[in-house]
């Protein structure tokens, strides 16, 4: 393969037992016209059929800003058959410096049948050593979790945004954790959504004069697109979860309830309405409104501050984009643990 | 790094947002806004900051220079020098916004009623754009405008703002050209605004690669025992350019290159490489440990300093295979000229983790190609088993530019029946492991500046310290007798064979770059 170009296709059918020898020959034949990186090793689970190729176009995308090792597999844990097939292709693309075309190679494994339960065995074997394990799990969480696999993750990646049961799937993966006997850092990508908004609204308070804000907070209000109510819910536990509020049963549809240490109550109002996921968020106090909301260019944010007697000034942010490859770009940015995640879940685990 | 006194509270809501805290309102005001600094650097920094969300949502721009202008005219030119400069895209609906910031005000350095009329001006921007009475001043001007520009400042009581806001004053390099007016520029400064409210920028230290050092440094346990006279043989720190003085000659005539880069650059470098660990990372505690380095940077007596540096200038030759005239045909250049476009440097930090550890600088213009790196070259291991015949084992390279990273060359064995040993190298390059580019320098030292953090800015002390050491060289190239030589290399070398011999001469040799 001397001039690899970016490929959407699995790549070369390798034998299971030469995959390492079948990768040394694909950078061998590239002559030193690419430079293989890798920052992470990144295996992709999915037992959605055809989802090999929809990872691997996922892949080629992500690996333009994040060089790794991708273990994509694809289960059919029904089929009656039992069988493995596996393919290496690489995922090339020109380095902002000089010309020369860096790489990120892919294994990808189709399991059928009673195989599946190699699952293990299949990610142990061809991770690129010293590197840290990033699980990207796209199905939902089931019994039993193999604590041999989870002993091994670093960062397990997942969007609770599709999850039925919020909290039989956290107890899941908390469990998980627990067995593992190592800190896995959970990264929701439902969480990774809410990152720009949470930004936007973050710098109203960065100078310590607007802090006395926090405590005349009286009304909350999050607009949502159909499907994100877990994401708007996860907002409120995050406010909840940084400014001490307690959660309190509401008795209203879409309305949650929460009281501060002070006794004072602020709702929270979760209105559904097209567009993005998180259309519009609202803060009321007293004096101000603190608004964040979806510029009509799309992609951006405006942020204002409504006070009577002052100027209306609007200002651009990033917005965040709800595609997988931009969720999964900017989690794969990040180090270190999200407590403030799991003090935001704490939050609203009930409400979820 | 760290935050600014004046913002002590945490704020709860960014605990665990990868995006730093925005500064505070505040209008920045550019002296020199029709220069080159201004469209080519500082409005494209300013415009990539305002699209990636970083600037506060009340900021004012405010340009002040001679030229007669509008708003709407100097905000055409930026918009041209923006869409041609900066790192991103210019999107038309962030420019829109951005562009409605930005002002132009017009009037002589040295008129006094300029400054009252500026004062008006950012009252009024103040009440119209909620920028809070905080004010950033930059100075993009040459170094002799510093005075008046400064001394009506203070008279239009514009260095002075009520409880609660604060006015902060950026300076450009250079800082001076010897220690003299380096102690005559402080003091003007300090006549204006206090060394808080001072930030001396030096570009180099905003890049991505140079705040690493510290990174790679004390962040990794590894380095840490071997960072010292024990291991290291010896420290090499070069800069290269392969330009000419382009347009610069007028400045250059004068400056020289150790005064244009080994007095701010290169020595901010050095300190970053060979300072102790700060207790914490509060600017002044780093700035404390780089000072200590600059101080104990060994002074040559006069008779010593050719001995120790090497200056030279380009003669005519090829860059890229295109000939290129010498310095002394360059427009603007004096043909007689003296100006060293080389130095070469063999210096010691006398201290106790650096004694007798020889420390090389090198910069130069015209040279084969642009790179400025630093490489450490640890000792030889003991000289049995493999180590009878090999040279320079173990070096570690820290790339600032281009293609910033890091590698270590190592010793191994080549394959085969026989104990043949060859160098490899463990390379770790930023553009490939990192997709995401790094932020101009620029863009980093105007956000810490807006919020108050001086870490990358020079103190006073680090200018004046970095100028008595640079002072006794400049004396003996401009004594009238026993001048040290002026070497002459071609365009396109590696410059004069004389700062081969500096090595040499203690058995070592350039790293081929």
């Amino acid at each position: 393969m001397p001039a690899l170009a970016e490929t959407y296709s699995l790549g070369v059918p390798v034998a299971i037992s030469s995959i390492d020898q079948e990768l040394k020959k694909l950078w061998q034949e590239s002559a030193g016209a690419m430079t293989r990186a890798s920052l992470m090793n990144l295996a992709v689970y999915s037992e959605e059929p055809g989802s090999l190729e929809k990872n691997t176009q996922l892949i080629a995308k992500i690996t333009e800003n994040h060089a790794c090792r991708a273990i994509v597999i694809e289960a059919d844990c029904k089929a009656k058959e039992n069988s493995v097939d596996a393919w290496i292709s690489a995922h090339c693309h020109v380095s902002g410096v000089g010309s020369k075309q860096v790489c990120s190679e892919q294994i990808s494994f189709l399991l059928k049948g009673a195989c599946t339960t190699l699952l293990p065995n299949m990610v142990f074997s061809h991770l690129d050593s010293d590197l840290p394990f990033y699980l990207w799990w796209q199905e939902e969480f089931r019994e039993p979790m193999d604590p041999q696999l989870w002993a091994w993750v670093d960062r397990v990646i997942y969007d609770s945004q599709a999850w039925k049961d919020f909290r039989a799937q956290m107890r899941l993966v908390e469990s998980a954790e627990q067995d593992a006997k190592q800190r896995i850092v959970l990264c929701d990508l439902n969480w990774t959504r809410l990152d720009n908004a949470r930004s936007a609204l973050a710098q109203f308070f960065d100078h310590p004069a607007a802090h006395h804000h926090f405590a005349k907070i009286r009304k909350v209000r999050v607009d949502f697109a159909p499907g994100f109510r877990s994401t708007a819910v996860l907002f409120a536990g995050w406010l909840a979860a940084q400014l001490n509020w307690r959660s309190e049963e509401a008795d209203v549809a879409n309305k949650l309830a929460f009281v501060r240490s002070s006794g004072r109550k602020i709702d929270v109002e979760l209105r559904e309405r097209s567009g993005e996921p998180i259309c519009e968020l609202a803060i009321e106090t007293p004096d101000v409104e603190f608004l964040v909301t979806h510029a009509k260019c799309g992609d951006l944010l405006e942020v204002s501050r409504e006070k009577p007697g002052e100027k209306h000034v609007p200002q651009l942010m990033p917005a965040a984009k709800n595609d997988l490859v931009s969720l999964m770009g900017e989690e794969l940015m990040r180090g270190g643990p999200h407590h403030v995640y799991l003090h935001a879940v704490n939050c609203v685990r009930d409400l979820l | 790094m760290n935050r600014a006194a004046d913002q002590p509270e945490p704020n709860p809501l960014r605990e665990g947002l990868s995006i730093r805290p925005v500064p505070q309102p505040c209008s920045i005001v550019i002296f020199g806004a029709t220069g080159d600094l201004t469209h080519r650097k500082l409005i494209p920094a300013l415009y990539n900051l305002a699209a990636d969300g970083d600037l506060p949502p009340a900021v004012a721009i405010v340009g002040f220079a001679r030229r007669k202008k509008s708003d709407d005219e100097f905000r055409r030119d930026l918009e041209e020098a923006t869409r041609k400069f900066s790192r991103q895209g210019v999107r038309d609906e962030i420019w829109k916004r951005f562009a409605q910031s930005i002002f132009y005000h017009q009037s002589e350095f040295e008129d006094e009623s300029g400054y009252k009329s500026l004062a008006t001006r950012l009252d009024e921007i103040d009440k119209n754009s909620g920028t809070r009475g905080n004010r950033l001043f930059y100075l993009a001007v040459a170094p002799d405008q510093f005075e008046p520009i400064l001394k009506h400042l203070k008279a239009a009581g514009l260095n002075d703002t009520c409880k609660g806001s604060w006015a902060r004053i950026i300076a450009e390099k250079p800082f001076g050209t010897d220690l003299a007016s380096a102690r005559e520029l402080n003091r003007i400064v300090r006549n204006s605004f206090s060394e808080e409210q001072t930030y001396r920028i030096d570009h180099f230290l905003g890049k991505e690669t140079a705040q690493n050092i510290l990174v790679l440094r004390f962040a990794n346990a590894i380095f840490a025992p071997l960072w010292n006279t024990h291991y290291v043989d010896h420290v090499q720190i070069t800069a290269a350019e392969t330009l000419g003085v382009g347009t610069r000659a007028g400045f250059y005539e004068r400056a020289g290159a150790l005064r244009d880069m080994v007095q701010n650059h290169l020595l901010q470098l050095l300190c970053l490489v060979a300072m102790e660990p700060p207790t914490d990372l509060a600017a002044d505690s780093i700035r404390d440990e780089k000072v200590k380095v600059v101080r104990s940077l060994r002074r040559w007596s006069r008779n010593e300093i050719a001995a120790n540096v090497v200056r030279g200038q380009y003669t005519a030759g090829a860059i890229h295979g295109d000939p290129v005239v010498g310095y002394r045909q360059e427009q603007n250049v004096n043909p007689d000229s003296r100006t060293e476009t080389f130095v070469a440097l063999r210096l010691f930090i006398d201290d106790w983790r650096w004694a007798d550890v020889p420390i090389y600088l090198r910069v130069g213009k015209r040279l084969p190609k642009s790179a400025t790196e630093i490489s450490i070259h640890f000792k030889k291991a003991p000289a049995v088993l493999f180590n009878k015949d090999l040279h320079d084992v173990n070096v570690l390279v820290i790339r600032i530019q281009p293609d910033e990273g890091i590698s270590l060359r190592i010793h191994a064995k080549v394959p085969g029946t026989s104990f043949r040993i060859d160098p490899v190298k463990m390379d770790f390059h930023y553009g490939t492991s990192f997709g995401k580019a790094s932020p101009e320098a620029y863009e980093r030292l105007l956000l810490d500046a807006m919020s108050g953090d001086a870490t990358l800015f020079a103190r006073r002390d680090e200018v004046e310290q970095a100028w008595a050491f640079i002072d006794p060289i400049e004396e003996a190239w401009h004594a009238k007798k026993d001048v040290p030589e002026l070497f002459f290399y071609p365009a396109g070398s590696w410059g004069p064979e004389a700062a081969d011999d500096l090595l040499a001469r203690d058995g070592r040799a350039w790293r081929r770059l």
